[in-house]
């Protein structure tokens, strides 16, 4: 079937089988890829693919459906179907889709990927690596350019649409000189072009050069309460812990985010401003699953609670205010001290680097392992550490930053700084 | 099956290819306090080609199975190698040959159910959940399943065709925590495995017992306590020892990722552990009985034959693609999977585990004066040094040889091939866990397994 008559198919086979309401999406995408696999340009990779998603409602009972066959007889198929798992389904008043808003459309980036300028970049960057950085191995490393078309519609009229192509580049690499290897790290990021070189995306350079010192850990002695200084590639990780335990729909509907009665009130460093940031970033989108025109906004602003990040369904279950997005694509504001000046501020702590724990618990607490990280005293990095554990809880980690650093790393998915905090308990062997 | 008789497109290849069609069929309902937040239905199928030119690869892939769609696909692979080769102008020579020839559809011979009744099941699980224990704070249901269909051929005359199901039942629950330093707890477990529905479910009453033995696990966690942080003695369960020989042995031990750096490159003939630990990644049986996720063929045509990874304390194998037992010399495992039609082939484990020894657990528990007992993994993540973190989300506290308080959800860390170095005992049976995915760029299935394991080990906490 052609592309733009899908939807308005669909959305009427449902209405045909039963459906009360209705919503679909059409995605299509290609992407071109070239990995290295073990220090070696090894693949070049082209795929095509598409998913078509539908929902139906019939009395507030709600079923979903996904495949990727777009001929007629499939899509129709896929719209019986639908309906029948809705009509399985207990009502649930929260059941909704979107309201009618005008028709949209938006695009962003190079629809066609430029592949003699990827193979460049990519030659570029196995050849600096080669030179800067010889006993650094390149484990998996990929640089693609995805192009995206993306359908919604639902039975109130909601019809957006968009077209975006963006390059992604991730690697992760390890040191190894003899007997020794440090311990594995990664960086990326992804871009509208490819304008930069592929060592200065995300911390690509810098934590490259940090698993060139690695190779010899030392140990931190004992338990003590110390303070983290945590990198921006370490940060969203713990972000993202927010989000699941405190912001997300999981946590309100199940009722155990620790904010759930908290909108409005302080509930983190007034250094704090975590902001959901879809129009600002290169990776960014302009609309949300269920059918929204996407807006940035704060979540946390000033250290105080502005927003969770709730689907529409997730805002009808729980009585809170909708998200104006999706979440993700985190931006905190920056701070007023420099790295080094956080870095001096520390009395013992860890730069923590990379963190490799268990899902955190539902009231927050977090245990795991400090990766790639370096010990802090007296205000002076005194070496990389392994076998050393650091534990907290979430909220408490926001609560107590100290200091936020002035510069911060765009990822293309997120733009973070530097972290002080404190209240952790780290123990070495 | 959704594909007949792909060895006539044997003709339209022109350099060394394989070709693979391939559907993932998945459905989930997820119930959360009584509501059904997902009842879903997912598949995706399409067409690869992977062609090797001059020591690099093309791959291309397309959402269709239709001969020109094929065609298509085999032909821009082909152009893609082309692309590579001729700028990178390695001058490889042949992969090693591979040759090998199976059929088979892992499908429950029971008659089989639909989502009504599958939806109906985990309904009645919530109710008797909601019925039994309303001092619950909450309840969520997960009832996942999995079809994974391929057919494959190769240049080389490879030809395989492969259904494997799987199903998955998390259930997890929480309630108020007696301990002020908490509000409250979290209990969670995975039922299934290998095998579709009907090969572990029917009657939801035959499953009233396991969770009531959760609820029980929930109720001794509410009156517990934070683990002491520091290196205990301690007895790991059988999930434990799944995963750590997975995680922390097995991924250090795929050849790609020796060839990236990993610390286990050293170590092939050498003693990484005490006599009493044999590790082997088994192909589909395993102790005379099917594996979790069998495999007979792997995605690059080489036949799958189980690989011993460690055998009485000594690292004896790496696992391998046919590139890397090109590289090192060795013969080539077969271990190349990919996940769905778009995705190359990587050196994916199959089936891991820690072979059984000869203790009883209770003299394990028993020879214990103070340390830990952990049961049950949640997630977990190694390195290249083998340096590793589990999430233990039961576990229990042992004094003077009993087992006492249950503990909060902790991690436990060590380095693999120091840590297992410390183990003493090896208990005498063994279990496998299927219900995870291994994550390396792509997701995929794997079985892990193992009996318990008396060793010594790090745990975080306050």
């Amino acid at each position: 079937m052609e592309h733009d008559l899908i939807l308005p198919a669909v959305l009427a086979a449902m209405e045909a089988a039963g459906a009360d309401a209705s919503q679909a999406s059409l995605s299509l995408s290609a992407k071109t890829e070239l990995n290295i696999d073990a220090g070696k340009l090894s693949l070049l990779r082209t795929t095509e693919s598409c998913r078509l998603g539908l929902t139906a409602y019939v009395g507030g009972r709600k079923g979903s459906l996904g495949l990727n066959r777009l001929d007629e007889a499939s899509v129709k198929a896929a719209a019986g179907e639908v309906v029948a798992l809705a009509r399985l389904s207990p009502p649930d008043e929260a059941n909704a889709i979107a309201p009618a808003a005008p028709a949209r459309f938006e695009e962003y980036g190079e629809a066609t990927p430029d592949l003699a300028a990827m193979y460049d970049r990519f030659k570029e960057f196995l050849d600096w690596e080669g030179k800067a950085l010889p006993k650094t191995r390149l484990e998996q490393c990929s640089l693609e350019h995805l192009g995206s078309r993306w359908f919604f519609a639902n039975s109130n009229g909601v019809d957006l649409r968009d077209r975006t192509a963006l390059y992604h580049f991730g690697g992760m690499f390890t040191t190894k000189d003899g007997a020794k290897s440090s311990s594995f790290n990664y960086s990326g990021g992804a871009a509208r072009s490819l304008d930069k070189p592929l060592k200065d995306w995300g911390s690509m350079e810098r934590l490259m050069r940090q698993s060139a010192e690695q190779l010899s850990p030392g140990t931190v002695e004992g338990k003590f309460t110390g303070e983290l200084l945590i990198t921006p590639d370490c940060l969203e990780d713990f972000i993202g812990s927010l989000n699941g335990q405190y912001l997300g729909d999981g946590c309100l509907i199940k009722g155990s985010s620790p904010f759930k009665s908290r909108l409005g009130q302080v509930v983190a460093s007034p250094r704090l401003t975590l902001r959901s940031a879809p129009r600002s970033l290169a990776a960014g989108r302009f609309y949300t699953p269920d059918g929204f025109i996407a807006e940035d906004c704060a979540l946390i602003e000033k250290g105080v609670l502005k927003q969770f990040n709730l689907s529409h369904y997730g805002a009808r279950k729980t009585s809170l205010p909708k998200s104006p997005n999706m979440g993700g694509l985190w931006v905190v504001d920056p701070g007023t001290e420099t790295f080094e000046e956080l870095l001096a501020k520390v009395g013992r702590g860890l730069l923590l680097c990379r963190f490799s724990g268990g899902s955190p618990s539902e009231n927050g607490d977090f245990q795991g392992v400090a990766k790639n990280s370096y010990l802090i005293e007296k205000g002076r990095l005194v070496g990389p550490v392994n076998e050393t554990m650091v534990s907290g809880n979430i909220g408490s980690l926001f609560r107590d930053i100290s200091g936020i650093s002035r510069e911060r790393i765009d990822f293309g998915m997120a733009v973070l700084p530097w972290v002080l905090t404190s209240g952790a308990v780290i123990s070495g062997k | 099956m959704i594909y007949r008789n792909i060895e006539r497109h044997a003709s339209r290849f022109k350099d060394y290819t394989e070709l693979r069609i391939h559907e993932n069929r998945s459905l989930g309902i997820q119930i959360l306090n009584g509501d059904v937040l997902s009842n879903n239905r997912e598949s995706g199928a399409g067409v690869s080609a992977r062609v090797y030119r001059g020591g690099v690869w093309g791959f291309a892939s397309a959402p269709f199975l239709d001969d020109a769609a094929i065609g298509r696909v085999i032909e821009t692979a082909t152009q893609n190698a082309q692309f590579l080769s001729s700028r990178e102008k390695r001058g490889m020579g042949p992969l090693p040959m591979a040759k090998a020839s199976a059929a088979h559809d892992l499908s429950s011979p029971k008659p089989r159910g639909n989502q009504e009744k599958y939806l109906g099941f985990a309904r009645a699980l919530d109710a008797y959940l909601k019925e039994k224990h309303p001092e619950l704070l909450s309840r969520s249901i997960y009832l996942g399943t999995l079809e994974v269909e391929k057919h494959l051929l190769t240049s080389e005359g490879s030809v395989s065709t492969l259904l494997v199901p799987r199903t998955v039942l998390y259930l997890s629950a929480s309630r108020e925590a007696k301990n002020a330093s908490k509000d409250r707890v979290e209990q969670g477990h995975v039922f299934g495995g290998g095998g579709h529905f009907e090969e572990h479910f029917g009657d939801p009453a035959a499953l009233f017992p396991g969770i009531e033995a959760v609820c029980e696990d929930l109720a001794r966690k509410a009156e517990g306590d934070h683990a002491e942080a520091g290196e205990h003695e301690v007895v790991l369960g059988p999930d434990l020892a799944g995963i750590l020989a997975h995680e922390a042995i097995g991924h250090t031990v795929e050849a790609d990722l020796v060839l990236g750096g990993s610390v286990a490159g050293d170590f092939l003939g050498k003693p990484v552990a005490t006599e009493l630990v044999s590790i082997t990644d088994f192909a589909h049986t395993a102790l005379g009985a099917p594996c979790p996720q069998p495999l007979w063929v792997d995605d690059e045509g080489t036949p799958a034959r189980d690989t011993v990874l460690i055998e009485n304390g000594v690292l004896k194998n790496f696992m391998h693609n046919k590139e890397t037992a090109r590289h090192f010399g060795h013969e080539a495992t077969g271990h190349a999977r990919a996940w769905s039609f778009s995705d190359e082939p990587l050196i994916r484990m199959r089936n891991t585990a820690i072979l059984p020894g000869k203790s009883r657990l209770a003299d394990m528990i028993a020879s214990i004066d103070k340390g830990y007992y952990l049961e049950q993994p949640s997630n977990g993540q190694a390195d290249s040094t083998s340096e590793f973190m589990f999430g233990v989300t039961r576990g229990r506290e042992i004094r003077g040889g009993k087992l006492g308080r249950a503990l909060f959800d902790a991690t436990v860390s060590g380095v693999a091939f120091d840590m297992l170095k410390t183990v003493t005992m090896v208990s005498d049976d063994m279990r496998w866990e299927s219900g995870g995915m291994c994550g390396k760029k792509q997701p995929i299935p794997v079985g892990m397994g193992g009996p318990a394991l008396k060793c010594r080990i790090r745990i975080g906490g306050r």
